[in-house]
């Protein structure tokens, strides 16, 4: 083959090793073999998916970081009351005594009238602002003392409140009974009026949910009372209805040594793993009042001892006892819980570390290649140019002079 | 035979000579001119003198020069540089659209993972007005980031109006000095004679014009006549047809033949071909998946919504402002709210409640109605432009390598070799130093015998 200029085949080879020098060096300084979506695009779309599954280990870690303190809270929280319970039910156990005195009663009383507050204080337990057995409503505490009355804000003798006035649409009223332990709410609908709402209440007396006794009526300021007929039986309302304004609790009808629970039912679960979630908080109702009614036992042993016979005594001590070994039992999933979220913080570690060398392996470069792919390209283009330098001014004229 | 002969066939030698040698300057002096296609001298013997009973030789006469073409190959180059350029306009456009797609801390997936991280984050405290101001502004991000990536396209789009103009002028200044060399070129073969340097301009002014267009090339009488993929006349003898460039109803500019139809559709490769491929196709396309990604990714998200409750107790509304249909909705996709309490986390209407958050990330995992979930649609589609950049790419990097490869070839039959040249140089000097000896051989044959009269008469 007849060959006339060897310089574009010569430039053509240069720019040829050039390129590869460019790319070596471009995949020494970044580490990467995928410096753009061209240089593979599959890794460069299996990157995108690594990536976005990287986010979430790492969503999945901060979730374990937010949520273990909250449930070890919580926990902690159990754990001091099945120690005061168990206090409690020492207590109780020793007044039941047929021969102890009443004076002594009434300072064993006194003593689980402590145990009482001391529980209190832990089921008002929070966590960051967050009330750890509010349920969902975890904003404000839990357990509030209870009383025998309450009155909305809404309604004066001018104006007065009736059976007839309709309730807002859609607007919830809740009624929580410290005796019981458990929690009427009523949501209005279109066409319901405090009428309507007095049914309700009523039902939920016959029902069991509220104590005997309690009832909604217009008192003499026109105002909406909710209240019951016992000055034992106390109960915590609230409602978001306009038309009724603020439920308070009437001044001098709270119940000595009642609370109600006021939060509410819910469970909130947070995804920790692509197909695990665990629940992020135990509602106070489950812990202290819709199974044994452990506040509840608590106030009757107060009672009990300060009034009762020893029989009585005895029997509220062996309520407590119940609700004892019952709060003892809820504390069990929390640990699981808790159990989990450690574990599972070890695996989403070593999930990570899995994921950057499956990503390294994806769009990285072994330093070492690198390094041989760049020493390569380097002799390459020395070799080209040094040809290129040795060949291209040599011509028949060098010899013709 | 006569002195006078001798010395007549001594000075036709001569004139050989120097015409080759002129030939070899001429290739020297074009051996790095663009398109030049190397000129040899065409020696003939003169017809023998016949002499009596015997004949005898007459000389060289220069008949000519001939250009050394290969038009097969020359065809093939055409054709290869059409493909190189087509790839090329669409690897430029491509490598500008590519980084957009790239994994930043700004791009699309990087977003969406944004986003559905701080929904996780808002479930283990759904009540913190941090955590649902951090929602927002991640969705705020993720619908900035389509915003983003639709402008890139379409701006890109729009660029390639201005290179379609560009190319469209550049073609009709070619086709024009293409028709002009036409008749000139046909008059020198007309006369048997070769085309030369007139054939070379125009051969490389029509490479130029490969480079832009695909054209096929007809050889005829009146010259070279040239027409578009689609049978456009562009060049016919001596005529040149002008193309048009108008803006359509879609806002792109389309081109026009001599007769005013739309020929846009019909051109394919050169640098204009690439252009309206990317242009009319590959951008669109992306443009398309990219739209129906938004506009179902906001659907799917404000339908989770409207399956909680906000923190007010109401039922949710929409997180997302999307068009009813799925064009444009990568360009104008923006938040429906600024007001973290609007987010639907509640399942129940409670404040705290954090169930329906579960509806709203579950949105990541599940299909869309395009068949895959947001994150993997995404991924198709850096599948899809990193795809397309590397074919661009590798078709450049092949059609070139194959261009040089045919250069090669083209060089070895028509390039100049200086080497080749100077050993010519040489002959050609060796010839005429040989032929002007045979002139003062002569002349002092002539000289001799002119003094025997003169000797003779002393």
């Amino acid at each position: 083959m007849r060959v006339a200029n060897m310089l574009p085949d010569i430039q053509y080879q240069m720019q040829q090793s050039q390129q590869a020098l460019a790319t070596a060096t471009e995949q020494v300084s970044t580490g990467l073999r995928v410096n753009q979506l061209s240089d593979d695009p599959a890794a460069s779309a299996n990157m995108v998916r690594s990536l976005a599954y990287s986010a979430n280990v790492d969503q999945y870690t901060s979730n374990v970081s937010s949520l273990l303190p909250q449930l070890q809270t919580a926990d902690s929280a159990i754990s001091s009351i099945v120690t005061s319970l168990n206090s409690a039910v020492t207590l109780g156990t020793s007044g039941a005594s047929s021969a102890i005195l009443t004076g002594n009663k009434q300072a064993i009383a006194s003593q689980v009238q402590s145990v009482l507050s001391s529980v209190i204080a832990q089921a008002n337990a929070s966590y960051q602002g967050v009330y750890v057995f509010g349920g969902s409503d975890s904003t404000t505490p839990p357990f509030v003392p209870a009383s025998t009355t309450y009155t909305s804000s809404q309604g004066s003798p001018a104006s007065p409140l009736a059976t007839t006035t309709a309730l807002t649409a859609g607007s919830v009223t809740t009624i929580s009974d410290a005796t019981t332990g458990e929690t009427m709410t009523y949501k209005a609908v279109a066409g319901d009026t405090i009428a309507t709402l007095q049914t309700a209440i009523a039902s939920a007396v016959s029902a069991g949910t509220l104590s005997a006794g309690t009832s909604a009526t217009i008192n003499a300021n026109g105002q909406l009372s909710i209240g019951t007929n016992s000055a034992a039986a106390g109960i915590a309302v609230s409602s978001n209805d306009a038309v009724l304004g603020t439920m308070t609790a009437a001044a001098g009808t709270e119940v000595t040594n009642a609370y109600a629970y006021v939060g509410n039912s819910d469970v909130n679960t947070v995804q920790v793993g692509d197909s695990m979630n665990v629940a992020t908080n135990l509602p106070g109702n489950q812990l202290l009042t819709s199974g044994p009614n452990v506040i509840g036992a608590l106030t009757n042993l107060i009672t009990s001892l300060q009034t009762g016979s020893t029989a009585q005594i005895g029997t509220a001590t062996t309520a407590v006892f119940s609700g004892l070994t019952y709060v003892g039992q809820q504390r069990v999933p929390l640990d699981n819980t808790i159990s989990q979220l450690n574990s599972q913080d070890s695996y989403l570690g070593q999930e990570k570390v899995t994921l950057t060398t499956q990503q390294t392996a994806l769009v990285g470069i072994n330093l070492a290649d690198a390094a041989t792919n760049l020493s390569q390209a380097q002799l390459d283009n020395s070799a080209v140019l040094a040809a290129a330098a040795k060949v291209l001014p040599q011509t028949l004229l060098d010899y013709l002079k | 035979m006569s002195l006078s002969t001798s010395l007549s066939i001594a000075v036709q030698s001569l004139n050989a000579a120097s015409g080759s040698l002129q030939a070899t300057n001429n290739n020297i002096a074009n051996a790095n001119t663009p398109g030049y296609t190397r000129e040899v001298p065409i020696l003939e013997e003169t017809a023998p003198v016949n002499e009596g009973t015997f004949s005898a030789g007459s000389g060289v006469e220069l008949k000519g020069y001939q250009s050394i073409r290969d038009e097969l190959l020359q065809t093939q180059i055409q054709q290869e540089t059409q493909a190189q350029s087509g790839a090329n306009a669409q690897l430029a456009s491509l490598q500008q659209i590519q980084p957009t797609f790239t994994t930043s801390t700004q791009d699309i997936g990087t977003e969406m993972s944004a986003l559905f991280s701080s929904l996780s984050s808002l479930s283990t405290n759904p009540g913190s007005s941090t955590s649902r101001q951090a929602v927002l502004t991640a969705g705020q991000n993720l619908a900035t980031a389509f915003n983003t990536a639709s402008n890139t396209l379409t701006s890109q789009q729009t660029g390639l109006n201005t290179q379609v103009s560009q190319d469209v002028s550049q073609i009709n200044q070619l086709t024009q000095q293409i028709a002009a060399l036409n008749p000139q070129i046909a008059e020198l073969t007309g006369s048997g004679q070769d085309g030369g340097t007139l054939q070379d301009q125009q051969d490389q002014l029509v490479l130029q014009l490969s480079a832009l267009t695909s054209v096929s090339v007809t050889k005829g009488d009146d010259g070279v006549t040239l027409a578009t993929g689609n049978g456009t006349p562009l060049v016919v003898g001596s005529q040149s047809f002008t193309l048009q460039t108008t803006t359509g109803s879609d806002g792109m500019t389309h081109v026009l033949d001599q007769n005013g139809t739309d020929i846009t559709k019909s051109l394919s490769s050169g640098d204009l071909g690439g252009t309206i491929q990317t242009r009319d196709t590959t951008i669109p396309g992306l443009l398309s998946q990219l739209d129906t990604l938004a506009n179902q990714f906001g659907t799917a998200m404000n339908a989770a919504q409207a399956m909680g409750y906000d923190q007010n107790g109401s039922a949710g509304q929409n997180l997302f402002t999307i068009p009813a249909t799925a064009a444009g909705s990568a360009a104008s996709i923006k938040m429906a709210t600024s007001d973290p309490t609007l987010i639907a986390a509640s399942s129940d209407g409670t404040a705290g409640s954090n169930g329906n958050l579960a509806n709203l990330s579950a949105v990541q995992t599940t299909a869309l109605p395009a068949g895959q979930s947001p994150g993997n649609a995404y991924a198709s589609l850096v599948y899809q432009v990193g795809s397309l950049t590397s074919n661009a790419n590798a078709e450049s990097t092949a059609t070139t390598a194959s261009l040089a490869q045919l250069n090669n070839q083209l060089s070895s039959a028509s390039g100049v070799s200086i080497d080749e040249e100077s050993a010519n140089l040489i002959t050609y000097q060796q010839a005429y130093e040989a032929a002007a000896r045979v002139v003062t051989t002569i002349q002092s044959m002539f000289a001799v015998t002119m003094s025997m009269g003169t000797a003779a008469a002393e």
